[in-house]
Parts: C-alpha cells; structure tokens; sequence
C-alpha cells in the first residue's frame, strides 16, 4: 500500500463522510445503521476508485450516487411490504433532523429555497424518493397518483432543481 | 430500445433510485445508446446530490481511524471496461456483452493499460479536484461564519433580499440574494468593497432562476468597507457605473 494512496483517501473521508453520514442517517433514520452505511460507502469509495471517470461527473455526485443507493437497499430491505402505510410516509415529509453544521447550513438552506421553487407534487415526489427511500410505484400508491404522473414529476422537479441550484 | 420515449422520463427517478431493478437495468441499456439521455442523467445526478450533502453531519471522531484502516487493508477493483453509468457496474457490463468482440478486447486492453499506469493517489486526485471545487467555497464561507466577530445583515434590494455575513478578523464576507429583480440581458450584477480604500470590484455576481444568488464569497475586506451591489455591463466594470442599488455597512 503506497502511503501516497493512503494519504488521499484520507483526505477524501474528511471531505464526503459528512455526506455520507447525513444522507444515510436521512434515509435509513437510525443513528447506528446509519453510521453502518458511511462505513459501507466509504469502504466502496476505495474499492472501485478506479472506476470514478472525472468525465461523467463530479466526485461529490460519484460518491452521493453510491451513499444513497445504499442507503436505499438498506431500507428497502428492512421495510416489509405489510408494515408500509401511509403514516409512515407522512413522517418522512415532516421529518428534519436536528443536528446541523455551520458548514452545512448555507447549503441547506439554498437547497430548502429551491425546493420550495418545485410545485407541490414535484417536491413531494422528489423527497419521497430519495429521503423516504421509495420508488416511483410506491410513491404513486402513497400519493393516489398515476406512477406516469409521478415519473414525469420527478423528471420536472429535478430540472428545475437543476436550474436553481446552478448545476453543470 | 423500442420504447426509448417511455424510458427518456426515467431519468429523474433513475437519479432519485426509485425504479426496480428491471427497470434499471434496462435505463442502463438505454443510456449507453443515447447521448441527450447521458446529459440528462450526469446533470440531475449533481443536482440530486445537492439533496444528499445538503444533509452533512459530523461523524463521530473515533469512526474515522477504523473507517480508514478497514478500507487500506481492502484490495481495490479494477477500472471497468466501459462506463456510461460510473455508479452502476451492470451499466457496463450490458454494455461490454453488446459491443463486438473485437472492441471489447481493444477496450479491456486499453484498460488494462490505464489500470497499471494509474494508482489510487492519482485517481483520487482527480476525485479531491472535483470535490475541491464545491468544497473550498464552503470551508471559505465556513471559516466567515465560525469567526468570533463574524455579524449578519440583510437588507432589501427591490423585490428580494440581500443577506451578508462579515468578518472583519478574516476580512472576508459572505453574500447571498434571493428574489433579485431580473436584469436586462447586456447586464450583470456585481459585488463592491467600498470604503477608506476606495472602491474595489469584488466579483461579477451570477443570479438563477427566482433571483436567486451566492453564496458567493468577498475576500480583501479593509476596515470600514461596506459591500455594495450594482448593475453593469456584461463584462463588469473595475469602477462602479451606476448607484448601489444596496449598501450593507460594517
């Protein structure tokens, strides 16, 4: 192992596990398997390193696809089809964790802002998806939409999503 | 891909993980014949991260030691031979059974070469230059806020709202703006230091849809600057060309 190697990918646990820890802990909700998760992640970030192309995307986005995808196997295996209700649904809308970072705050912010650009449904579709960790069928169901209506919602949501934030 | 219309909408929960495997797979299948569709997908995939590392939180120091030893003890995979979808190895491997054999070899070869030329230093650092890039604003802006005289103050600017935080221990600022009234299209905001030392240009300022802009940091405060914000052409100005439309003092 050359320490060279080491040495970044320390530096990059410094600046995504974070990220990693706060989209997990969104997803999955409980502090333990959360913290599970960003090991799982940030063990993954090394593995296939090499397959991280600069060209198709930015590192941040490379390693908050692999956190979230994670963290949704994570949750979607624990959520029984039978204990899937409608209340749980609402509680991931009101849900807001608690703790924050100075660091984090700006960006929150400026990400609830634009949030709040998305019509209604498009916003709610987008944080089923990916805080609740549901799919399009499923929020269909939750939401008494047609799954069509929610895959073009998300679509548009995230688009704009895109343009408010500034995104290339 | 026959029905390529109906998988195009799938972008936005593609990005969001919210489609079964099956559909996965075949989005994957398609994206690796449809360029618009790759654009799409690469551009919502940074916007939806956004949603991610909007949610930081600190990780408990002792986590980190072991997080790091576990991982420099793991063996490393190679390069794939062909990623349209970097995070979905079953992207590249749909796309490696399609391609003739010959260019599959080819590919594999030229991989094979990439893989020994380049290490995991070197790749990472390409990944920490792309992390860098939205990382260094945030640790800058961060370092404004932390700072033990750092003060806020918002201020209407027409219709929307201008918001700084300043420190004039580290003479940097922070400003931000939201519902900014829609400029002519030759025209541009920028920032100003204005103050005992003059007035200096302290950076074209970039607005998005709903006005929205920042947070952009202002670095070289003197003692007594205030940040201004005027209209100019397009290209700025290196002396203000018309009234601060606001000035956010000390």
């Amino acid at each position: 192992m050359a320490r060279g190697d080491e040495r970044a990918y320390e530096a990059v646990y410094d600046q995504a596990a974070g990220w990693v820890l706060g989209v997990a802990r969104k997803v999955v909700r409980d502090p333990a398997q959360a913290e599970e998760v960003m090991q799982e992640v940030l063990l993954e970030v090394w593995r296939s390193a090499s397959r991280f192309d600069p060209a198709v995307g930015s590192g941040s986005a490379w390693i908050m696809t692999l956190a979230h995808r994670r963290a949704v196997d994570r949750v979607r295996s624990e959520r029984s089809l039978a204990s899937r209700e409608l209340r749980s649904a609402t509680a991931v809308i009101d849900y807001d964790d608690v703790t924050e970072t100075v660091e984090a705050s700006l960006d929150r912010e400026r990400v609830q802002r634009c949030l709040t650009s998305l019509t209604q449904v498009q916003r709610e579709c987008v944080r089923l998806a990916y805080y609740g960790g549901y799919t399009y069928a499923e929020v269909a169901e939750l939401l008494g939409v047609p799954a069509g209506t929610v895959k073009t919602r998300m679509r548009d949501g995230l688009i704009r999503l895109r343009d408010c934030l500034g995104v290339q | 891909m026959t029905s390529g219309d109906h998988l195009h909408t799938l972008s936005g929960a593609y990005v969001l993980d919210a489609i079964s495997d099956d559909e996965r797979a075949a989005f994957t299948a398609h994206l690796a014949d449809c360029g618009p569709c790759r654009d799409e997908v690469r551009e919502l995939r940074e916007a939806t991260a956004r949603l991610g590392t909007s949610q930081y939180l600190w990780p408990r120091p002792e986590l980190r030691g072991h997080t790091i030893r576990a991982a420099t003890m793991t063996s490393q995979l190679g390069p794939v031979i062909s990623a349209h979808d970097q995070a979905a190895p079953d992207a590249a491997a749909l796309v490696a059974t399609r391609a003739p054999v010959w260019r599959r070899l080819a590919l594999a070869a030229a991989a094979v070469v990439v893989a020994a030329g380049v290490g995991f230093g070197v790749v990472m650092h390409d990944t920490m230059q792309t992390l860098h890039h939205s990382q260094r604003q945030n640790q800058l802006i961060a370092a404004v806020l932390n700072a033990p005289d750092a003060v806020m103050r918002t201020a209407r600017v027409g219709t929307g709202m201008a918001r700084v935080v300043m420190s004039h221990r580290r003479h940097m600022g922070v400003f931000m703006a939201y519902r900014l009234p829609s400029l002519p299209r030759a025209d541009r905001y920028e920032l100003w230091l204005m103050g005992p030392l003059g007035d200096r240009p302290a950076g074209m300022l970039r607005t998005r849809p709903g006005g929205m802009a920042g947070p952009a940091v202002i670095s070289g405060m003197a003692y007594g600057d205030m940040i201004a914000l005027t209209v100019e052409p397009a290209d700025g100005s290196r002396m203000p060309t018309s009234a601060p439309l606001v000035l956010i003092g000390p």
